[in-house]
């Protein structure tokens, strides 16, 4: 039901894939064209002092996170989960992502993004690029992104990167927040999701490789410099402009918050093999669940999380980012993310119990 | 074998999938009358409040249904005939069954109120679709509502009204809010809680007479304190009882008392016919109407119309709710004694009931609990230190979030 009065009415209409929504979208998407492929935004950006298109860009995002970020501390303020996670989102944004590497240019360093790590950034593993840099950025490059990231996503799942520290994410929990509802529940979209984002990561890895064998053994070899050269340029159009900037976010109000996260992203996807078999796990309370729906409903990772919990079955979804809004809108507490330790004996108890009742018949 | 299932609610539901993993081939068909797929009636409120569409109220993708050869038939049962195995239907179609389950749900209690009768509209239930239409209706034409009633679905439905700007005064018969289930120091805490929200929550009242305005709108109620208060809806939610009426009218009823009387294999006193769910009533003369029990029922009845053996008396008691923010768990019955503490200045309570030395159920408010632990003590009859000493173990609050227990003077 809407309620009387224009604003709600419009507000309405934005989250609810209305006529605002549209034209939200075809703003966002314009916003993105124009960036990415012309240079409108320049003159602008050097009008305010910000050198760059792209200091602009990243000004305005980070304005963006911390605006929605105060929005949703306020929103979930009675929930510790919610409150500081948002708190590190919007942190790690202005520092790791903004000033740190505005900072590194000033003092004449490369302009090094600390939250970011190969695969979401193909250039940190680049390396005609990555080798370019002093060593202490090749060597955080490495660890961070071979080491550090996939051990983190096993102890922790992959949310501690892609909810707590991913610009991506970190847009899409704050500014994006109104959407996140919009996400596809299907099985079907669950089917396509499975397909596109491993085909991503694939992508992604021979590529990579591809740069290294170029790197390595190019001179003997031109024309595979060339291809390697002509594959890169077209992934970083396909990949890294159009389906992460225009497409994940100029698609918020239509499709929810996450589209790139679910559907392409390759540091999702690896991250989410690592959860698959790591300690994080969505514990479903048994026999509790009312089969409302309002964990489906705002996952924006499209998860019908319902038909684990009316199932009574602690889960693991490889798509999972433990962003914990399932476990906030329950009005039944059925949903709790937990780091699972086989070797707490209280907790081993636990699962016992919860897996005697996942053995019980469906629904 | 054909087996006809009425009623599309969570108990019928649940036995037409409990039936399809055990019997591949048999031909199950389910009746609804409220909607043509099951719809979860606890989400009513989030789809009065805007959070959710009608079509998210669906557990089930539609195509599962088809995927599981599950038939879903729209109407309303008028006939029944037992000796030849026949329903038939309001709109005229006949169905013939092997074997039949009826799981036909509650519906709520007539309001009894004076002047009643010459009102047209304004007086709303919520309990069915069909009742939520009915409120979005007259919502936007709606300053002022009362809804009378300290049941769940009550304060349901003043939660609704109230996010919709609202100005509602919420009726409670009884001396404390929800005596049935909350002991008077955790029924203030609510009763506090519900008018921080701005809701007049008006205990020891009740309705006397129903007016209403030209148009035959409800325009105010007369309170049994001898106030008169004005509104444009009336919510009566003054409990559910089963919808068995129909089967008072039909050519072979099965035996009735409050509910559908039913032995403890889920069998009604008429061959091939089996009950579950809010309908059915059991051989102590219990009538179970949350959802947990129906869900629990319609698996059961499954098992034994599949010709399991099946001996059912209800579980130790638990259920759940939402008070506006305040999450509640619940777990087994009353104990003579019971220890009781709030967390200063939160919306944060424990009490756990205890007698002769053993814990005996659980009441807790404003934080989140995995109760199968409470239900393992109660099994073990615990006594108490047994039990502080372990609460923790219990805990189930979000991470960052866990109440402390110390803090709630639980040594632990």
């Amino acid at each position: 039901m809407i309620k009387p009065g224009a604003a709600h009415a419009l507000l309405h209409s934005i989250k609810n894939r209305g006529l605002a929504a549209w034209v939200l979208a075809a703003l966002f998407t314009g916003f993105y064209l124009v960036l990415y492929f012309t240079e409108w935004f320049s003159p602008l950006a050097q009008a305010i002092g910000l050198g760059s298109k792209w200091t602009l860009y990243g000004t305005l995002y980070t304005l963006a996170v911390t605006a929605g970020g105060i929005h949703v501390i306020r929103k979930y303020r009675h929930n510790r989960y919610q409150v500081v996670r948002t708190i590190v989102v919007i942190v790690v944004q202005a520092t790791f992502a903004y000033s740190i590497p505005m900072l590194l240019k000033f003092l004449h360093q490369p302009e090094y993004y600390l939250s970011y790590f190969w695969p979401l950034k193909l250039d940190y593993l680049t390396p005609s690029y990555i080798f370019s840099l002093p060593l202490p950025f090749i060597i955080y490059s490495f660890v961070g992104s071979l080491v550090l990231v996939p051990i983190l996503a096993a102890f922790f799942g992959k949310r501690w990167y892609c909810s707590w520290v991913c610009g991506c994410g970190g847009l899409a929990n704050t500014f994006g927040e109104p959407w996140r509802h919009l996400s596809d529940k299907s099985t079907t979209s669950w089917k396509i999701e499975k397909v596109t984002i491993y085909a991503v990561l694939g992508i992604t890895v021979v590529l990579t490789a591809l740069l290294f064998i170029s790197y390595g053994a190019g001179k003997a070899n031109p024309q595979l410099v060339r291809t390697t050269g002509e594959f890169q340029s077209y992934y970083g159009l396909i990949v890294s402009s159009l389906l992460s900037g225009v497409v994940g976010v100029g698609l918020y109000p239509l499709g929810g918050t996450r589209v790139w996260c679910r559907f392409a992203c390759p540091m999702a996807a690896l991250l989410g093999l690592v959860q698959k078999v790591g300690r994080y796990r969505i514990t479903v309370k048994k026999d509790m669940c009312i089969s409302c729906g309002m964990c489906s409903k705002y996952c924006e990772m499209g998860i019908d999380v319902r038909s684990y919990a009316q199932a009574n079955q602690s889960f693991t979804r490889a798509s999972c980012v433990g962003c914990g809004i399932c476990s906030e809108v329950c009005p039944r507490g059925v949903l709790n993310l937990e780091n699972v330790s086989s070797r707490d004996p209280q907790e081993s108890k636990l699962i016992q119990i919860q897996e005697v009742a996942a053995t019980r018949p469906l629904i | 074998m054909h087996y006809v299932i009425i009623g599309n609610g969570v108990a019928g539901v649940t036995a037409a999938f409990a039936l399809r993993k055990r019997d591949p081939h048999a031909e199950i068909s389910v009746i609804g009358g409220e909607s043509d797929y099951f719809i979860s009636r606890t989400a009513l409120m989030y789809a009065f409040m805007d959070r959710m569409n009608l079509r998210d109220l669906e557990p089930f993708e539609r195509q599962s249904y088809t995927k599981q050869n599950i038939t879903l038939l729209r109407g309303w049962v008028s006939a029944l005939d037992a000796s030849s195995r026949i329903l038939r239907l309001a709109d005229g179609r006949n169905l013939s069954y092997d074997k039949l389950l009826l799981a036909t749900g509650s519906i709520p209690n007539p309001a009894p109120w004076p002047g009643l009768a010459t009102a047209k509209s304004g007086l709303v239930n919520f309990v069915s679709l069909q009742h939520l239409a009915e409120c979005e209706r007259l919502a936007p034409t709606t300053r002022r509502a009362v809804v009378a009633g300290g049941g769940l679905i009550g304060v349901e439905l003043v939660e609704c009204l109230h996010h919709h700007g609202i100005q509602v005064d919420f009726l409670v018969r009884d001396a404390w809010y929800w005596p049935m289930a909350l002991a008077p120091e955790e029924g203030e805490l609510i009763a506090d809680h519900i008018r921080h929200h701005g809701v007049n929550l008006l205990l020891g009242h009740e309705i006397t007479e129903v007016k209403t305005d030209t148009n035959s709108r409800v325009s105010a109620v007369r309170t049994s304190q001898g106030g008169e208060l004005p509104c444009q809806m009336l919510g009566a939610c003054i409990g559910v009882r089963p919808a068995i009426e129909w089967l008072r009218e039909v050519q072979t009823p099965p035996a009735l008392g409050r509910g559908i009387k039913i032995q403890s294999d889920f069998r009604t006193s008429l061959p091939n016919v089996w009950a579950a769910g809010d309908c059915a009533e059991l051989p102590t003369g219990q009538v179970e109407q949350i959802w947990y029990s129906a869900k629990r029922q319609g698996e059961l009845a499954a098992l034994s119309m599949l010709g399991d053996t099946v001996n059912y008396t209800p579980p130790l008691f638990f259920n759940s709710a939402k008070l506006f923010e305040i999450e509640y768990t619940t777990v087994g019955v009353r104990g003579a004694e019971s220890f009781f503490r709030r967390l200063p200045g939160k919306n944060v309570s424990i009490r756990i009931m205890h007698d002769q030395g053993a814990v005996t159920g659980f009441n807790m408010l404003g934080s989140r609990w995995n109760h199968t632990w409470f239900e393992k003590w109660i099994h073990e009859r615990r006594d108490l230190p047994y039990v502080l000493k372990n609460l923790h173990l219990a805990q189930f609050d979000v991470e960052f979030g866990r109440v402390s227990l110390s803090a709630l003077g639980v040594a632990s």
